[in-house]
C-alpha cells in the first residue's frame, strides 16, 4: 500500500511538474517584447505605486492607446514597501517596466548608473513647451550633468490636517487657523493652539492649571515619526522660515545639520513631547498617523497633499476633516517643503521611442487634467492645477492651504543629492534619538560630520 | 520468517565494498539533492563571495577593493550593535521558544488526544509572517491598542511595545514565538511520537513518576530531535527579518536592526551589495561555529534509541 | 507480548497505561497552560476576522471596539475581486483589482510543486546520510549543512540572476526551481528520524536480499512516513506564505502567488495606511486552503503511532 501511495505521488508529481512546464511556455512572454503581437501593436509596460491614482492613470493608458492605435500601455500598480525594490530587481535582471513613476529621493542613484534615459533630444525634436508647469518642478528632474530625466507629472506641499471639531471645541475658527505664527523661542500661536488642543484625561487642557502631562488623552500635535534626513513633513516647513535648508542647492556635496537654527528648532520641536502636548517617540510608533488622527488621539498633524483623499474621506461622528497651511515664522511667511514626481524611461526600454510618447503624453494636459479630475494630487500643469483645485472643491475640500505656497513661491525643493539613501540611513536614527530624548540636539554636530563625509 | 541463502557476489556485500562503503547507491540517491547544493547553495555562495571583496552597487560592474568591506565592517557601530540585538533577539527567541514549545508537547502529548487543541495550536502558523507582524502591530499600538488599553484599565503604565527602544527588540521576538511556537511544539511532538512505549512502561512498571520519566526517558530519547529543533531554531532566528521590515524598519534608534534586516537595507535600499555580502559572510561564519559548537554538545549526530 | 499496537483496542489499553505512571502532573497545571495558550492563539484570528468583516474607514472611530465596526463584506469582496472602484473608495480601502482565482492556482500548482519534489529528493539524500554507511559521508553531510546556514539574502541575487538567465522568470519553474531540488532542513529533520529506524529491519532485509531502493522505499520510508507527512505539511505552509522571493520572479498575474498578491492590501503611498479590512480578510482566506491541508492530514500528524518495535 505504501509502495503505491509512493508511486502514485511520483506520479503524480511529474505530472504537475510538466503541466506547470507546458503551461507557462507561452506566457511567459515579458511585457516589453520586441517584436510585437498582431497588427503591430507596441506594449508599452508602465509601473506605479498610488492606487488611489490607478484609475486615472488607467484611463489615460486608454485615452493614450485611443489617439495612438499603434501603441498599448499595460498599467501595473505595486504598494509603496514592494515598489521600489522591484524597480531595483528590475533593473538588475536587465528587464524593468518601460515607464516607471520616479521619486527625486530614489533616481538620483539610477541616473548615476546611467540606468534612466535623459530626454533632451526628445524634447528638442517634439518642441515641448516646458514653460506650462508649475516653477521650481523642471528643474528638479535635471540630472548634475544637466539633462533632463523627466517630465513633471505631480507635485505636493504639506499642510495642518486636524479635527474641525476639536478646534472648535477649542474655540478656535478656520480664520484664526489661517493665521498661526511660530517661532523657536516660545512657538508662537502655533504652541499656543497645540497647547489648548491638548486634553488630558481628566479633560484639562495643556494651557490650564492641573494639567497631567503623563496622562495625556488627545494630543494637541501629532509626531509622525522624526522625520530623518528630510522631514518633509515634520519639520521643513518650520526651518525654511529660519532661512535654514539641508542643502545649498540641488546636487550640493555638503549637508547643514550642525546649522544652530535647525538645533533650534528640532530642540523647541522635542520641547513640546516634554510638555505633553506631543506624544513621545515611544508612543507614536505604531498605527499611522492618520488612522490616530480619525481616532481623535491627536488634533492636528501636518502632512502631504497626497494624503488629502485618505483624511477628507474619513468623516465620522467624532471627526471632520480640516486642513490650514502651515504657521508663519519670524520672517513673516508660511513655507513649505515641495515635492514633484516625474516619469523615468528605464535604460533597458526595447522600445525607447514609444516610451517617449508616453511619457510625453503623462506630461501634457490630456492626461494631467485627467488626474486633476479624480482629485488625488495636483498635477504639474498649471492649468491642470487649477482643474485639480476645482475638483476637490467639488468634494467639499478646500485645498488653497496647500496650493498658496506654489502661488506665493514660499516652497523649499526636496534636498536632492547623492548617497540619499546613506544620509537617511544616518540621519533617521540620530533624529530618532535626539526625538525619544537618548541624545541631545549636540548630537546633530556628529551627524553632520558623517554625512558630509560620503562625499569625501 | 524463512531465511534466504545469502547470494554471495565478488567481494560486494550488500553492506558494500569493504573500502568505500556503501558509496554507490549513496551517490544515486544523493545526486539530485547535490545537484540542487552546488548550483542553488554553493554557486551563489561562491557568487556571493566573490562579492563581499568587491564594491558593487547592482546597477553597474563590480569593482574589487580586496579586504575593504571586511575593515569597514570592523569599525562599523552600526554593525556591532547589529549584531548586539540580533543576540539579544536569538536568546530571547530560544529561551521562550524552545522551553516554551517543548512544555507545550509534552502537555498535548499527555493530556489531550484532541485532534482540535492541536490544530488550533498550529493556526498561527498557517498566516502569513508580513500579515502577524502588522495584527500585532495594531494590537500592540500604544494609543489606539486593545493591550495597553487593558494595561490602563488595570492602572499599569502603557507600554511603547514597538516605538519603545528598549522593548522593541522584546516584541519582536514574542511575535515570532507567538507565530512558531505552534509549529516548534509540531516538530517536537512528531520526536515524542517515536519513542516507543515500551519504555515507558517499563519505567512505570518500575515506579517512576511523571518528571522522572520526563527528565530519564523523554529528554534523553528527544536529544536528536531537540537538538534538531534548537539547531534550526537558533539558525533561524539569526535571520528574523520579516516581522521588522513590516514594522519598525529596523529603528527605533537601531534598536530592532537585526543583522539580516542591515543586510538588507544596505543591499537594496543603499545599493551596496558588496558591503552587505561582506556583512553575509561574517553572518554564515557566526551561524557555522555556533551549529558546529551545538551539535558537538548535543551530539546530535547519534541517537540514544539504537538498538 | 507484542508492543506494536496493531489494534485501536491496544492502543487504548497502552494508553492509559501510560496516563496512570503521569498521575504525578497536577492536572490544573496540564489545562491551565493549554487554555491560555489557545486564548492566545485564538484572540488574534478573532481580531482579524472581525477587521475583515469591518468598514475600513469607520474602524479608526472605534479602534477598540470588540466587534466589527459598521460591519460589511466590503473587504471580502475587494479580496475576491468582486468588488467596484467606487465601492472600494467609498469604504478606504485599496482599489487595485486582485485577481484572487488566478492567484490561488498559482500558490496551489507551485507550493505542491516544490513540496513533493524537495520531501522527495530529501528524504533519498536523507537516507544516505542516515543509514548507508560510505566514505566521507560525515564530512558531506557537514558540507550540505552549510546550505542551512547560508542567509537566504545572501543567495537571493544570485539565484535572480541565475533563474533570469534560464528564462525563468515570471513562471512557475522559476518560482520553484532553487528550492525544489532539496531543503537543507528538510534532510537534516528527516535524517534524524531515519537515524532512529530500528537497524534489525534494515539488516534482516538486507539479509534478504533486498537493493537499498527497496530497503528505502519498503521498509525504512514506511516507518517515517508520519514525519514525512508532518514536514511535508510544514514546508507547504511555508512556501504558501512566502513573500520576497515570489514577489521577485513573478513579472505579471500569470505567476503572482496569493501571498504576493495580498500585497496590494499594504500601505501604497508612503505615510499611508494598509488597507486594514482587505488585508485582514485577504489574510484569512488565503490561510483557508492550508487549513484544509491540515485537516486532511492532521490525523496522521496528531495522530499517535508508534513507529518502532520488535517482532
Amino acid at each position: 500500500m505504501k509502495k503505491s501511495l509512493i508511486t502514485t505521488t511520483t506520479a503524480l508529481a511529474v505530472a504537475v511538474g510538466a503541466l506547470a512546464g507546458c503551461s507557462n511556455s507561452n506566457s511567459d512572454t515579458p511585457s516589453s517584447d520586441g517584436a510585437a503581437a498582431a497588427g503591430g501593436v507596441t506594449t508599452i509596460s508602465y509601473g506605479l505605486w498610488d492606487s488611489n491614482q490607478l484609475p486615472a492613470y488607467q484611463q489615460c493608458a486608454t485615452d493614450f492607446a485611443a489617439a495612438n492605435p499603434q501603441y498599448k500601455v499595460d498599467v501595473e500598480q505595486i504598494g509603496w514597501d514592494d515598489y521600489w525594490s522591484k524597480i531595483t530587481t528590475g533593473f538588475v535582471s536587465g528587464d524593468n517596466y518601460d515607464v516607471f513613476t520616479s521619486h527625486v529621493a530614489f533616481y538620483p542613484e539610477f541616473q548615476k548608473n546611467g540606468q534612466v534615459l535623459p530626454l533632451d533630444d526628445y524634447i528638442a525634436r517634439d518642441n515641448v513647451d516646458m514653460s506650462i508647469y508649475q516653477d521650481g518642478l523642471v528643474n528638479l528632474w535635471k540630472g548634475p550633468d544637466g539633462l533632463q530625466y523627466g517630465l513633471p507629472k505631480d507635485f505636493d506641499t504639506v499642510a495642518l490636517f486636524y479635527n474641525a471639531q476639536m478646534t472648535d471645541a477649542a474655540g478656535y475658527t478656520k480664520e484664526d487657523l489661517s493665521k498661526l505664527t511660530w517661532n523657536p523661542e516660545d512657538g508662537g500661536t502655533y504652541e499656543k493652539l497645540i497647547a489648548h488642543l491638548t486634553i488630558d484625561k481628566s479633560g484639562v487642557r495643556g494651557d490650564e492649571a492641573g494639567f497631567d502631562k503623563e496622562n495625556v488623552d488627545t494630543y494637541g500635535l501629532w509626531m509622525e515619526n522624526a522625520g530623518g534626513a528630510d522631514g518633509q513633513t515634520q519639520w521643513t516647513f518650520l526651518t525654511a522660515s529660519l532661512g535654514w535648508t539641508q542643502t545649498d542647492g540641488a546636487w550640493a556635496t555638503t549637508y547643514n545639520y550642525d546649522d544652530p537654527s535647525f538645533a533650534e528648532t528640532i530642540g523647541w520641536w522635542y520641547g513640546l513631547v516634554e510638555k505633553g502636548y506631543m506624544p513621545s517617540f515611544a508612543a507614536q510608533e505604531g498605527v499611522s498617523w492618520a488612522d490616530q488622527l480619525i481616532a481623535g488621539k491627536a488634533a492636528l498633524v501636518p502632512n502631504g497633499s497626497w494624503m488629502t483623499g485618505y483624511v477628507f474621506g474619513a468623516v465620522s461622528d467624532t471627526f471632520t476633516p480640516g486642513v490650514a497651511a502651515t504657521p508663519a515664522g519670524p520672517d513673516g511667511e508660511s513655507w513649505s517643503m515641495f515635492n514633484g514626481l516625474a516619469d523615468n524611461i528605464s535604460v533597458t526600454t526595447k522600445h525607447p521611442d514609444a516610451s517617449w510618447e508616453w511619457v510625453k503624453y503623462l506630461g501634457s494636459a490630456a492626461c494631467q487634467d485627467v488626474v486633476a479630475d479624480a482629485a488625488v494630487v495636483f498635477p504639474a500643469i498649471s492649468t491642470s492645477t487649477d482643474k485639480a483645485v476645482a475638483a476637490f472643491e467639488a468634494k467639499g475640500v478646500d485645498v488653497t492651504a496647500f496650493t498658496q505656497h506654489v502661488d506665493n513661491g514660499t516652497t523649499v525643493l526636496y534636498p536632492i543629492t547623492d548617497y540619499k539613501s546613506d544620509v537617511n540611513a544616518i540621519m533617521s536614527p540620530a533624529m530618532e534619538a535626539i526625538m525619544s530624548g537618548s541624545a541631545g540636539t549636540d548630537s546633530l554636530k556628529k551627524a553632520n560630520e558623517q554625512v558630509n563625509q560620503l562625499f569625501q | 520468517m524463512a531465511k534466504m541463502p545469502l547470494t554471495a557476489s565478488q567481494g560486494r556485500t550488500a553492506k558494500g565494498s569493504r573500502r568505500y562503503g556503501q558509496l554507490a547507491p549513496a551517490v544515486l540517491f544523493l545526486l539530485p539533492a547535490l545537484v540542487g547544493f552546488l548550483v542553488f547553495f554553493a554557486w551563489p555562495a561562491v557568487r556571493g563571495l566573490y562579492l563581499s571583496f568587491t564594491d558593487y552597487n547592482l546597477l553597474s560592474s563590480p569593482e574589487f577593493i580586496g579586504i575593504k568591506n571586511y575593515q569597514d565592517i570592523v569599525s562599523d557601530t552600526v554593525f556591532w550593535r547589529s549584531m548586539a540585538v540580533t543576540l539579544q533577539y536569538v536568546a530571547i527567541n530560544i529561551v521562550f521558544q524552545t522551553v516554551a514549545a517543548l512544555f507545550l508537547a509534552v502537555m498535548l502529548h499527555k493530556f489531550t488526544q484532541s485532534m482540535l487543541i492541536r490544530g488550533i495550536v498550529m493556526l498561527p502558523y498557517l498566516i502569513a509572517n508580513v500579515v502577524v507582524a502588522l495584527v500585532w502591530y495594531w494590537l500592540a499600538d500604544y494609543n489606539l491598542g486593545l493591550i495597553n488599553s487593558s494595561l490602563d484599565a488595570i492602572g499599569l503604565d502603557r507600554i511603547g511595545f514597538f516605538g519603545d527602544d528598549q522593548w522593541a527588540m522584546i516584541t519582536i521576538a514574542m511575535v515570532n514565538v507567538w507565530r512558531h511556537l505552534g509549529y516548534t511544539s509540531l516538530l517536537i511532538f512528531a520526536g515524542l511520537q517515536a519513542i516507543p512505549e515500551d519504555v515507558y512502561e517499563a519505567a512505570a512498571v518500575d515506579g517512576a513518576g511523571a518528571w522522572r520519566a520526563f527528565r530519564s526517558i523523554t529528554l534523553p530519547l528527544l536529544r536528536p530531535v531537540l537538538a534538531f529543533v534548537l539547531v534550526i531554531t537558533v539558525v533561524g532566528s539569526f535571520q528574523i527579518f520579516d516581522t521588522i521590515a513590516v514594522t519598525t524598519q529596523g529603528g527605533p534608534v537601531d534598536a530592532t536592526n537585526a543583522i539580516t534586516y542591515y543586510i538588507y537595507s544596505r543591499a537594496f535600499t543603499r545599493f551596496d551589495f558588496g558591503y552587505a555580502s561582506a556583512l553575509s559572510v561574517i553572518l554564515m561564519l557566526i551561524l557555522a561555529a555556533i551549529a558546529l559548537i551545538q551539535m558537538r554538545v548535543l551530539r546530535a549526530g547519534q541517537s540514544d534509541l539504537e538498538r | 507480548m507484542s508492543l506494536i499496537n496493531h489494534t485501536p483496542a491496544m492502543r487504548r489499553a497502552n494508553e492509559s497505561r501510560f496516563r496512570t505512571a503521569l498521575r504525578g502532573i497536577p492536572r490544573v497545571l496540564g489545562w491551565t497552560s493549554i487554555a491560555v495558550v489557545i486564548f492566545g492563539t485564538l484572540f488574534p484570528f478573532y481580531w482579524m476576522i472581525r477587521t475583515a468583516l469591518s468598514n475600513n474607514r469607520a474602524m479608526f472611530s472605534d479602534p477598540l471596539s470588540l466587534l466589527a465596526v459598521d460591519p460589511t463584506l466590503g473587504a471580502i469582496k475587494r479580496v475576491l475581486g468582486l468588488s467596484s472602484t467606487a465601492d472600494a473608495l467609498a469604504e478606504g480601502g485599496s482599489v487595485g483589482s486582485i485577481n484572487f482565482t488566478q492567484f490561488l492556482i498559482n500558490s496551489l500548482i507551485v507550493c505542491t510543486l516544490i513540496t513533493v519534489f524537495q520531501v522527495m529528493l530529501s528524504s533519498m539524500a536523507a537516507y544516505a546520510f542516515a543509514l548507508l554507511k560510505w566514505r566521507g559521508r560525515d564530512t558531506v553531510f557537514a558540507i550540505f549543512l552549510v546550505a542551512l546556514l547560508v542567509p537566504g539574502m545572501f543567495t537571493l541575487l544570485p539565484n535572480f540572476l541565475l533563474v533570469r538567465d534560464l528564462g525563468l522568470l515570471d513562471s512557475y519553474l522559476g518560482i520553484a526551481l532553487p528550492s525544489m531540488f532539496f531543503s537543507p532542513f528538510v534532510v537534516f529533520f528527516l535524517r534524524q528520524f531515519f537515524l532512529g529506524v530500528n537497524r534489525q529491519f534494515i539488516e534482516a532485509a538486507t539479509i534478504d536480499g533486498a537493493g537499498q531502493w527497496r530497503i528505502f522505499s519498503r521498509i525504512a520510508l514506511p516507518i517515517v512516513w508520519p514525519q514525512i507527512i508532518t514536514i511535508s505539511v510544514l514546508q507547504f505552509i511555508f512556501y504558501w506564505n512566502d513573500y520576497l522571493w515570489p514577489l521577485l520572479v513573478a513579472q505579471s498575474d500569470n505567476s503572482t502567488l496569493l501571498t504576493v498578491g495580498l500585497g496590494i492590501f499594504r500601505s501604497q503611498t508612503p505615510q499611508g495606511s494598509p488597507d486594514w479590512a482587505g488585508l485582514m480578510a485577504g489574510s484569512v482566506i488565503a490561510a483557508i486552503p492550508v487549513f484544509i491541508l491540515i485537516l486532511v492530514f492532521g490525523r496522521r500528524i496528531v495522530g499517535s503511532i508508534q513507529s518502532s518495535g520488535v517482532k
